[in-house]
């Protein structure tokens, strides 16, 4: 094994190759959120990228239509994350040529993007990633990833800067945790049931919200994408600047 | 990991309502993932309708708890009344600034009425004593990512003290519901002009 | 090390097509079958401390990427096949950041995995490791066998030994000239049969409970009992593990699915019915 050199920029020939660190890793902010409804599923996200202390862009989108009705985000390290989304739109482009034009099912992006993640499992990337769209049955689906691609199908998620912020205010108007029917001291939960689009969205603009007055890397616009047998549609609301 | 902080877990948080407050705080203890007791409060009386939160270094906590028991106990007998929660706040402050170089590594947090105008009054602090006034919400602990979140979305102003009750209980409950390290029980202090009343809250236990 | 990395780095890009290439080439041939896809490593003389300074917040708390952690699983040999059991919690440090992890990866219809240890690893693997039987099957027109499947797991984690794989997992299954079988594989290469394994960072509560009740006469559902009630204690100590419980029964027909309990829910009800947990009030 050869030793890694600390680098000094003398003039000496080494006879050992020169390693100076490697960190092809930054952080630009910024906060990802899904929920999937019964016949429709949102992914939103805030629009400010930021390096450190500084904003790069106050309106730089990070949910992108991928195609066959499927949204898709990665959020974290943007590099990797534009990285991903290219490999995954560029490779839903190829399975459409060889596939006569097949519609792929959210189910299959889902398992090629774990693919994706875990292809560079021992060189990450800094992502947390998710997708949505609808199911099979038509029904709201969300999928979210680790940054190496362990993956889960689940009814809403917050990822991102402020994913701590937001997932367990998601816990509880969602899926209703932690509360019960008045009058029955704490013995019946409150019933689950799917929430409307308006509901939701509602629920989306107050998380971040929230999100943009605790956390310094999240604000400047919110975007959503909302995702129903008509297609996708996006919203756009401003957010806090500061 | 060694951040002392976060060695033995736990959580609290105060609000504001009209009129009253409120302050609550998980039950855990334990050492880094093993929960040890489920019977840690983290929140000491200090007269009629003053409180202090402490969560962090449970050592610290304990023994800080103590250092204020003292501390109260000894400005009673001098001023012969009860001390007032804007007192006990910069009675915090500059006993952590005695420790500037070598700090007990808690979160406090002060809530409380006053004695005489029954204003509502909380404030949280760093660990070398930076007062933090706020008129809505104070959050501290393992949790706080998760309180400021749920806080922030919930709280609304001048709630009555049974609403002020459901709204600290859900952002106390769902925020330890995401850390590893609080939860395992928990209780509230609703704190209005004329009563305090505690609720200990029935919890997840894993 | 860099044998591997080599045969990673230059490998084609495309690995949809690397895997049908690697299958056809197989069908000609008779040798190991390279279904393994190609997975990049960064372009540094040492990947392995590049990962470890990036994803291991054991070494490193401050790393940015955190791996999902943290686990509760047991399976048990008894009298009417095998037992196991898992919670679903899944930590990066101290934030719970799910507590619906499915950690029993369904094979086929007669083999389960457990997970404990890095999500992906465990979802990835085994899951892979099911395309691997499935092959078999078919070049061979029979079931595989639990010892031949865990082995294929085996195998593959030492190839990557040291490049920082993590995972404990549990190869459970049933076929004719075994019976019911049970094998713990883990990434540094430890392959083990066994009657009972408690795996991860709750086996030692899970261990206390099973221990204490353990017997090879149990009933089916005294030992899906048992199973539930070991997890259960284990989520009650430890931080990461919790969320809900996976309870699974392996025979000679195949595994059978036993229902998720909510630790919230049944914490309180097993207290009650059992009288225990009387460190708990309530």
């Amino acid at each position: 094994m050869n030793a890694t050199v600390a680098s000094e920029y003398s003039a000496e020939v080494h006879s050992v190759p020169i390693e100076h660190r490697f960190n092809p890793y930054s952080d630009n902010g910024g906060t990802v959120l899904g929920i999937a409804g019964e016949d429709f599923a949102v992914l939103a996200g805030d629009t400010r990228q930021v390096v450190g202390y500084s904003i790069n862009s106050r309106y730089e989108p990070k949910i992108f239509d991928v195609g066959d009705d499927i949204v898709m985000t990665a959020n974290g390290f943007a590099a990797d994350g534009a990285a991903l989304i290219d490999r995954f739109r560029n490779q839903l482009k190829w399975y459409k040529f060889d596939h006569g034009g097949k519609k792929l099912s959210i189910k299959s992006a889902a398992r090629y993007i774990q693919h994706l993640l875990y292809g560079k499992r021992f060189f990450p990337y800094y992502v947390s990633t998710l997708i949505a769209g609808l199911d099979d049955e038509g029904k709201g689906a969300v999928y979210s990833y680790d940054p190496v691609g362990s993956y889960e199908r689940e009814q809403c998620r917050a990822g991102g800067a402020a994913a701590s912020l937001i997932m367990p205010f998601l816990d509880n108007q969602v899926n209703f945790k932690n509360q019960y029917e008045p009058g029955t001291d704490g013995k019946k939960k409150k019933e689950l049931r799917y929430l409307t689009l308006p509901e939701v969205l509602d629920l989306v603009k107050d998380a971040f919200s929230s999100a943009t007055e605790r956390h310094i890397q999240v604000g400047d616009g919110l975007e959503i994408l909302i995702v129903t047998k008509e297609g996708i549609r996006t919203e756009y609301h401003p957010l806090k600047r500061d | 990991m060694s951040d002392p902080s976060s060695i033995n877990g736990g959580s609290a948080v105060a609000m504001v309502g009209k009129d009253c407050i409120a302050i609550g705080c998980d039950l855990r203890l334990g050492n880094q993932s093993l929960g040890l007791s489920n019977n840690f409060e983290k929140i000491f009386q200090f007269g009629d309708k003053t409180f202090l939160g402490l969560t962090g270094l449970a050592t610290d906590v304990t023994t800080l708890s103590e250092v204020f028991r003292f501390k109260n106990n000894m400005y009673k007998l001098r001023e012969e009344r009860q001390i007032e929660p804007k007192t006990l706040a910069n009675l915090v402050s500059s006993t952590l600034y005695e420790k500037r170089f070598g700090p007990y590594f808690v979160g406090p947090i002060v809530a409380g009425l006053d004695s005489k105008t029954s204003k509502p009054f909380i404030c949280g602090f760093d660990l070398i004593g930076c007062i933090d006034f706020a008129k809505d919400f104070i959050v501290s602990g393992t949790a706080s990512d998760q309180l400021y979140g749920m806080c922030e979305s919930l709280y609304e102003p001048n709630l009555e003290p049974e609403d002020l009750f459901e709204t600290i209980s859900q952002a106390l409950l769902n925020a330890v519901d995401r850390d590893a390290l609080s939860g395992w029980g928990a209780v509230v202090y609703v704190v209005t002009k004329d009563k305090v009343v505690k609720r200990v809250l029935r919890t997840r236990q894993d | 090390m860099n044998s591997i990395s080599q045969r990673y780095t230059h490998a084609n890009n495309n690995s949809v097509m690397n895997e049908i290439d690697s299958a056809r080439s197989e069908t000609s041939g008779n040798h190991q079958l390279e279904l393994a896809p190609s997975i990049q490593l960064p372009p540094i003389s040492q990947p392995t401390d590049f990962l470890r300074a990036h994803t291991d917040d054991a070494s490193n708390p401050d790393c940015k990427i955190k791996i999902a952690h943290g686990t509760t699983t047991l399976a048990f040999r008894f009298q009417g096949g095998i037992v196991v059991a898992v919670d679903s919690r899944a930590t990066q440090g101290n934030w719970i950041a799910s507590q619906t992890v499915n950690k029993v990866i369904r094979i086929n219809p007669f083999l389960l995995g457990t997970m404990a240890g890095g999500a992906a690893d465990c979802q990835y693997w085994e899951t892979w490791l099911g395309t691997q039987c499935r092959l078999h099957e078919l070049r061979e027109k029979e079931r595989i066998s639990v010892a031949a499947a865990s082995k294929i797991l085996g195998n593959l984690v030492y190839q990557y030994k040291g490049m920082g794989l993590s995972m404990g997992t549990m190869i459970c299954g049933y076929t004719k000239k075994e019976g019911p079988a049970l094998y713990y594989v883990d990434s540094d290469g430890t392959r083990l049969k066994g009657e009972m394994f408690c795996v991860g960072s709750g086996q030692t509560f899970a261990y206390g409970v099973l221990d204490s009740a353990y017997k090879w006469d149990l009933t089916i559902e005294e030992a899906l009992y048992l199973g539930k009630r070991s997890i259960l204690a284990a989520t009650h100590r430890d931080a990461y593990s919790g969320g809900s419980i996976n309870l699974y029964h392996v025979a000679e027909s195949g595994w059978t699915y036993h229902g998720n309990y909510n630790v919230g829910d049944i914490f309180y009800d097993i207290k009650e019915k059992e009288q225990s947990f009387n460190n708990v009030d309530g």
